[in-house]
């Protein structure tokens, strides 16, 4: 036996020294906000990250994303210049020519079309400086722009707004070490919050009840006193039954009930149908661990609830939140230490009245995210603003792509040259969160402040400077758009009561952040409602809405993108599904990632064998509005019937993997608006045998 | 400001410097969460590319009477008794100071022996043909700092300390598992003399 020895590979490692300089900032993945320390070398790149010991929510634990970002900041994937496609090619162009063409094309639309021909898509238009800056081109523009909402929170902050008047977590997941019981529902924290996961533990540790509900067996659950394996799309049935079995036993806190909540008769009246009996046929869960659990429920107070994408990105969500919510309000669990909804919206209120009222312009028109397919396929809209990657994290991202092809203008300003970039007719360079100072929120209702560790890469610029050098050429005022992220937070500080105790200089001095609402008298509050008073007009939390109805129980085969689909015809369930190592699509570009994770879809033995289907075999997954060919992961901790895959993988990446956005209708949840990314009917076929 | 006990064992952070003949690993299995932190920080640490890597997280299910479902993050064990060191014909891989057993990659010919005979899969082939395994961070341990893995792991299922006292934290975790109906074992938990003893000790399920 000979062996070939490449030496390049391996031999000449580098390792991260300890020359240049170990920088404190804050990771803006996940909205976890966990603490980093970053390795810069002397020329002002950076090397490494690590966890920032002295963070007190993270004490130097990480998950892999913030290492794997290193790999996506240089290279060749990294759009360094302004680019400008002719026939069919990307130029460089200068940053002059680029605001040009964008300022010409704008006004030309805006004019002939009015100011709704042109749209935003910006779920990663950057941190708190640009946010602001976009706020303030939209109100002089009149532009509505789309953000993470559609794709990830809409409905559960359209549910808690109507219900608490406030959208964000009620609580810090901090608390969680002081609950008796915390409710873990469509959500795996493990790993989508894995630098955070410790909190979990550390509440089991001291005594906290863990409960999980889930239709797979996943890396929560197994970390869990109690995993409920449900029937996908039915927790809406489950959380109904527990309201049930707590009115009918009378385990409510009847003076809360009274004193700070609406609508409790027709609550009660709602579920008198959800028997556990019913419930179990529903849902699959045992009787006995859904009274288990309401008794559980009852006698562990204070208690937590964090709902996750399971349940929110669904067809059927906003009655599911509804109840689950109504259910930790009528136990009491909100505004204690211990009690309350965690959860990564972490909306801290609108600035008001940095733009005179003479100045605002106002959209003409206002499309629902579902409305905005057909309004750029017709010809209504014209001109695309860009600003992350909706043709391949939207759904039914073929048809996006086709829409966004066949606009007259798009710009896409970005980090890498991805699928949606790719349509664009300018791509303008971006900042990376780590070239670009801001405020970022945590899990925690905390806000940290984080320097830039690097200065940004080639010729980028974040969105902050972009829209003030746009706003110039355009002809627009000037003096609203703040030059820097401190001015810009101090702006909007002093324009917002609910954060003017939160000062720049007091995020910097204060490890770990500060928890908002903090009112200029520097109170921090630590979590919302504390005396009782919601931020409904009638300042008591409204159990049901406006509408009974939307406590009706939803079949999710009833439901939106499901309804009049044949059985026969689609007989399996598909969702997608996260993993720790990646994140929306950026942590794609990292060889570390590529070689962790490979697209699969998971299928349960007894389904795959059904189905002649072996490990490793690849199958076509197929729905109304497309398919996509995967290799198939055989494992026990899924139900039958039901495949899951994974969101992250595109085309134009190391993957070079159709999107699995490609198989979901875009169709949203009748109450929230939240588009669905889980328990969408299709079926499956294998296509050739591993290894033949 | 609430002060979260992650590790019952000590953390260590900065420590003034190690005496390396008695750190040790503890390897928690059932605390896993398969997040690959572990995984992506020893490639940072060691400036491994792509597929090569020192440590590898294994997803493991077993259906019996009940599903058990872990994830194994395994690497190399440091065995006081190595069987890779004896079976490499050019002594590449020799003690380091405290017993740490090293891999030199310049005396390496690639002959892939190591990682045959390790009955724990803790060598590595890469790819260029040469096998790779855990320093142990040596660098580090000579800063005072703790190996890249157990730094960043968020759950405490890599944790570094004393060894004496990870054996007795191994204890305790084993009991807690007996009290939820799991049966777990440790393994390495042998003599460092003698035979049997790792430094980096395992609990599995
Ligand atoms: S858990 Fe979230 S915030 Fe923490 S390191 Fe990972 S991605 Fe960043």
């Amino acid at each position: 036996m000979t062996s070939y020895v490449r030496t390049e590979v391996y031999r000449n490692r580098r390792l991260p020294g300890d020359e240049g300089k170990l920088l404190p900032s804050i990771c803006s993945l996940c909205n976890g906000g966990c603490g980093l320390l970053v390795r810069v070398n002397d020329a002002g790149y950076v090397e490494a990250v690590y966890g920032d010991t002295g963070n007190p929510y993270n004490q130097g634990k990480i998950c892999p994303k913030p290492m794997e970002i290193v790999q996506t900041l240089y290279g060749a994937q990294r759009v360094d210049h302004p680019l400008k496609k002719v026939n069919g090619i990307f130029q460089r162009i200068s940053w002059e020519e680029a605001l040009s063409l964008v300022t010409e094309k704008y006004l030309e639309h805006w004019q002939t079309s009015g100011n709704s021909a042109i749209v935003g898509i910006t779920s990663k238009i950057g941190g708190s400086h640009s946010k602001l800056a976009l706020s303030i081109f939209s109100e002089l523009t009149g532009l509505v722009t789309y953000g993470t909402g559609p794709i990830c929170y809409d409905t559960e902050e359209n549910v808690r707004k109507a219900m608490f008047g406030n959208g964000s977590a009620s609580a810090p997941l901090a608390d969680a070490v002081e609950a008796g019981i915390l409710l873990i529902v469509g959500n795996n924290p493990a790993q989508t919050k894995a630098g955070q996961f410790h909190w979990v533990q550390e509440a089991r540790y001291r005594g906290t009840k863990v409960v999980v509900i889930d239709p797979r067996y996943t890396e929560t659950a197994r970390q869990a006193d109690r995993f409920l394996q449900i029937r996908p799309g039915t927790d809406g049935a489950l959380g109904m039954a527990l309201l049930h079995e707590v009115i009918a036993h009378g385990w409510y806190d009847a003076s809360f009930v009274t004193e700070r909540t609406n609508g409790f008769e027709k609550l009660a009246q709602a579920v008198t149908e959800f028997s556990p009996v019913r419930a179990e046929e529903m849902t699959g869960v045992p009787r006995r661990f859904i009274e288990e659990l309401a008794w559980d429920l009852s006698t562990r107070k204070p208690g937590m609830l964090w709902e996750g994408r399971g349940v929110v990105c669904v067809n059927n969500a906003g009655n599911t939140l509804r109840v689950f919510e109504a259910l930790m309000a009528i136990l009491g669990n909100v505004g204690k230490p211990g009690a309350g909804i965690i959860s990564h919206i972490n909306g801290y209120g609108r600035a008001k009245g940095l733009v005179p009222g003479a100045d605002v312009v106002k959209p003409e028109r206002k499309r629902s995210a579902e409305a905005l397919y057909s309004a750029l396929e017709n010809g209504e809209i014209k001109m695309l603003l860009i600003a992350g990657n909706p043709c391949a994290n939207w759904p039914d991202c073929g048809r996006m792509q086709q829409a966004v092809s066949g606009l007259d203008f798009v710009v896409s300003h970005t980090l890498v040259l991805d699928d949606s970039a790719r349509l664009a007719d300018v791509v303008l360079p971006a900042t990376h969160w780590l070239e670009e100072a801001g405020m970022q929120a945590s899990v925690h209702r905390v806000m940290q402040w984080k320097e830039p560790v690097a200065r940004p890469y080639a010729e980028a610029k974040s969105a902050g400077e972009i829209f003030r050098l746009l706003a110039a050429k355009m002809g627009l005022p000037v003096k609203y758009f703040p030059d820097s992220p401190e001015t810009a937070w101090e702006w909007e500080r002093t324009h917002n009561g609910d954060i003017a105790g939160i000062t720049v200089e007091r995020m910097r001095r204060t490890a770990g952040g500060v928890h908002y609402p903090c009112p200029e008298s520097g109170e921090e509050a630590v979590r919302l409602f504390q005396n009782g008073v919601f931020s409904t007009p009638s300042e008591k939390v409204e159990l049901v809405g406006s509408d009974v109805q939307e406590l009706n129980y939803l079949d999710l085969l009833a439901a939106p993108g499901n309804r009049g689909l044949s059985r026969q015809e689609y007989p399996y369930l598909l969702s997608t599904v996260k993993v720790a190592a990646h994140y929306h699509t950026e942590c794609q570009y990292s060889d570390w990632a590529v070689a962790l994770e490979k697209p699969c879809v998971e299928i349960h033995p007894d389904t795959a064998a059904n189905l002649s289907i072996r490990e490793g075999d690849r199958v076509r997954i197929e729905t109304p509005v497309g398919s996509l060919e995967l290799p198939a992961r055989l494992t026990w901790t899924v139900p039958r019937d039901c495949l899951f895959t994974q969101p992250y993988f595109t085309q134009t990446s190391p993957y070079g993997q159709v999107p699995a956005n490609i198989l979901f209708p875009a169709v949203t949840d009748p109450e929230g608006g939240n588009f669905v990314n889980k328990n969408i009917m299709c079926r499956i076929s294998a296509l050739e045998v591993a290894g033949t | 400001m609430m002060r979260v006990k992650q590790n019952s064992a000590p953390v260590g952070v900065r420590h003034a410097g190690w005496d390396v003949s008695r750190v040790g690993m503890l390897v928690d299995v059932s605390r896993c969460i398969g997040c690959n932190s572990c995984t992506v920080a020893c490639r940072q640490e060691n400036a491994l590319q792509g597929s090569d890597g020192w440590l590898k997280v294994w997803r493991r299910e077993r259906l019996g009477t009940q599903l058990i479902r872990y994830d194994y993050s395994q690497s190399c064990r440091h065995c006081a008794d190595p069987q890779c060191l004896q079976a490499c014909p050019t002594g590449a891989i020799a003690y380091g100071a405290g017993g740490v057993v090293r891999h030199h990659e310049e005396k390496c010919i690639g002959c892939q022996v190591c990682a045959m005979v390790c009955p724990y899969g803790g060598v590595k082939v890469m790819t260029n043909g040469k096998t790779g395994k855990c320093s142990l961070c040596a660098h580090r341990l000579a800063k005072g700092e703790e190996p890249a893995c157990t730094a960043v792991c968020p759950t405490g299922a890599r944790t570094f300390g004393e060894r004496e006292a990870l054996v007795r934290e191994a204890g305790e975790r084993l009991d807690a598992l007996r009290r939820q109906g799991l049966r777990g074992r440790l393994e390495g938990n042998g003599d460092l003399e003698g035979k049997g003893g790792h430094k980096i000790l395992f609990l599995m399920l």
